[in-house]
């Protein structure tokens, strides 16, 4: 079986308290290498904060949370960790290109003032070109698709060379052809025998790489297994139905945050209810 | 004439190259977070500084400098905590900065006079000190700037992939609100309090009409940062015209001339294009997409819209129109049929 240094995430009886609304509770994960896991659930079921907890984004009220066998609080190696954070856009209100958006994912392994390594050129340039994007290296970010966009993040991460890759929605409003391209690029990886998280509303042309599923319903893990059918939409005799994602309309707001009141708001609705 | 016979053009030329550089480095940083009204915020909260320094007799750089900072940081914790946009957070101090200014300025019986220095510039009074202040300051910002635009960069484009990536994203943040503060008050003797904000972000919006990257755009912004001040300062020399609204008035000119330049460039991309990420082949897409996906290759003589008097069935994140008996929904440059 499995050796401690094997762990790559373990959650103990992690719970998580936003603005003093529990969004998450009793939350047991371990993670190992190698394995490929879908975080899924609806939107405000919590999976986005699962990860966020992992990456030490939202603090934990409770419990504990180890990375590489590491308390998360005394955790430091992060070049270990690639996150690709839930996103529309790589673009920002100065135009950077390709490759100098990639190059921040070296920055866990670089020092402030040093100029970069030819290592560090290396791995910026395979990381651009795992993502297939080797001939946009030197194009503006905003001139790219919001599927090119979406690869530059993931080629980010990836710069690092982590051992862990952790997306968030990576495929959200990407479109099915991206989807695509997007899964060859992580399946690439997978074969190399990378530990991959992933957070997603549905599988969709993901499905065939996931070997195991965390479904989330109201801040718990309410499945924790090898992915059913119902999952995925990788079915070809079905074909890949979903071209967009489908809104909750009946959910206030999205994914969970919570929501921030005035006073005067809080008593008016407490009248009413 | 030769103008540099005299020490006073050599002083503001010198003044005018540091404010120049250091200015535009700092508010390409500005202008990435989306917070290029962050400078004339601090530039406003820095007249209050101005105003203690004369109650109080001591030099108003000093206390515009350490009410700038204070200012700054201030601006900071506000966006940080998200409580109030960052916008508002700006307008509240922007407001208080300057009716305080111009409260104790009263009290200290100055008059408008003195405080018009401050708020447009005087950099033809500046004296050899001021000059060693400024360089020693700007080189410092520029320092910065230049040495830690990795870490910067990464931190105002993705903070949170900034902080898993191990980054202390509070310093940082914290480290750009101190420098645009410095700069402010570093560029009040050119440019102004009301002006600074200008030199500090127009040369960024100029020089990203034309770069793709953002160390080019960095550093094309300082380089036109300096030739404005340069040349504004040698024109105010000939001409009797106030150095700072001139020195604002060229870096304006050259984003006049930069902005049709950028939309010529960025139209000649969009048609140079390859369409290969996007096969236009409607049979192909129909197979990909399965059968509740069905491209209708019939051509339409108009685009549905809100105009075109078909009925239209809000579906999802889009909307059909219900056409010929079906309904249909625009996609690209074809229609499906659901």
């Amino acid at each position: 079986m499995s050796t401690p240094a094997d762990l790559v995430v373990e959650v103990v009886d992690g719970a998580v308290e936003l603005g003093g609304r529990p969004i998450l509770r009793g939350i047991d994960l371990v993670v190992r290498r190698g394995e490929v896991l879908a975080v899924l659930g609806a939107n405000g079921s919590g999976k986005s904060t699962l990860v966020r907890m992992l990456m030490g984004l939202v603090p934990t009220c409770r419990g504990e949370v180890r990375l590489f066998g590491t308390p998360r609080e005394r955790f430091h190696d992060w070049y270990r960790v690639g996150f690709v954070p839930q996103r529309v856009s790589a673009a920002s209100g100065v135009p950077a290109s390709v490759r100098e958006v990639v190059a921040s994912g070296r920055l866990s392994r670089r020092r402030p003032f040093l100029p970069r390594r030819r290592e560090d050129r290396d791995a910026v340039d395979a990381a651009i070109e795992a993502v297939g994007l080797g001939d946009k290296s030197r194009d503006g970010v905003s001139t790219l698709s919001g599927g090119q966009q979406q690869r530059v993040l993931i080629a980010r991460a990836l710069a690092g060379v982590p051992d862990v890759l952790v997306l968030d929605e990576p495929t959200a409003g990407v479109d099915v052809q991206s989807q695509q391209a997007f899964a060859d690029a992580l399946r690439s990886l997978t074969d190399r025998g990378a530990t991959i998280i992933l957070v997603t509303h549905e599988l969709g042309p993901l499905g065939p790489l996931v070997d195991r599923a965390v479904v989330m319903r109201d801040g718990r893990v309410a499945y924790d297994g090898p992915p059913i059918d119902a999952f995925t939409d990788a079915d070809p005799a079905r074909g890949h139905a979903h071209d967009h994602h489908h809104p909750d309309l009946d959910l206030p707001g999205s994914d969970h945050s919570p929501s921030v009141l005035s006073p005067l708001d809080r008593a008016r609705q407490e009248e009413r209810s | 004439m030769n103008l540099l016979t005299y020490d006073f053009v050599v002083r503001a030329l010198l003044g005018a190259l540091f404010t120049g550089l250091a200015a535009p480095a700092v508010g390409t940083y500005l202008v990435q977070r989306r917070l290029a009204l962050m400078g004339d915020g601090v530039g406003h909260i820095a007249v209050t500084g101005v105003a203690l320094g004369l109650l109080t007799g001591t030099s108003p750089t000093l206390t515009a400098v350490v009410v700038a900072i204070l200012g700054a940081v201030l601006i900071e914790a506000i966006r940080a905590t998200g409580r109030t946009s960052g916008d508002v957070a700006l307008a509240l101090l922007f407001y208080g900065g300057i009716a305080g200014g111009v409260l104790i300025t009263g009290l200290a019986g100055q008059s408008a006079a003195t405080l018009n220095t401050y708020l447009f510039g005087s950099i033809t009074t500046i004296s050899p000190a001021d000059v060693w202040v400024t360089a020693v300051l700007a080189v410092v910002i520029i320092t910065l700037a230049l040495g830690l635009s990795p870490q910067l960069f990464a931190v105002a484009q993705d903070q949170e992939f900034a902080q898993v990536a191990g980054l202390n994203v509070r310093l940082y943040n914290l480290l750009v609100s101190v420098m645009a503060a410095v700069t402010v008050t570093v560029a009040m003797r050119t440019v102004g309090l009301l002006l600074v904000s200008a030199l500090m972000v127009v040369p960024v919006a100029t020089s990203q009409q034309v770069t793709r990257g953002f160390r080019s755009t960095l550093l094309a912004a300082m380089a036109l940062g300096m030739s404005a001040s340069l040349g504004g300062v040698a024109i105010s020399a000939y001409v009797d015209v106030a150095p700072g609204a001139t020195i604002v008035l060229l870096a304006l000119a050259g984003f006049v001339v930069a902005y049709p330049v950028g939309v010529w460039s960025r139209r000649r991309q969009r048609i140079a294009r390859p369409f290969a990420d996007d096969p236009d082949d409607e049979l192909a897409l129909g197979r990909l997409l399965g059968d509740q996906h069905t491209v209708v290759p019939e051509t339409h003589g108009h685009e549905h819209g809100q105009t075109c008097g078909h009925p239209a069935v809000p579906h999802g994140d889009h909307v059909d129109y219900v056409h010929d008996g079906h309904r249909h929904a625009p996609h690209g440059s074809h229609y499906d049929e659901h």
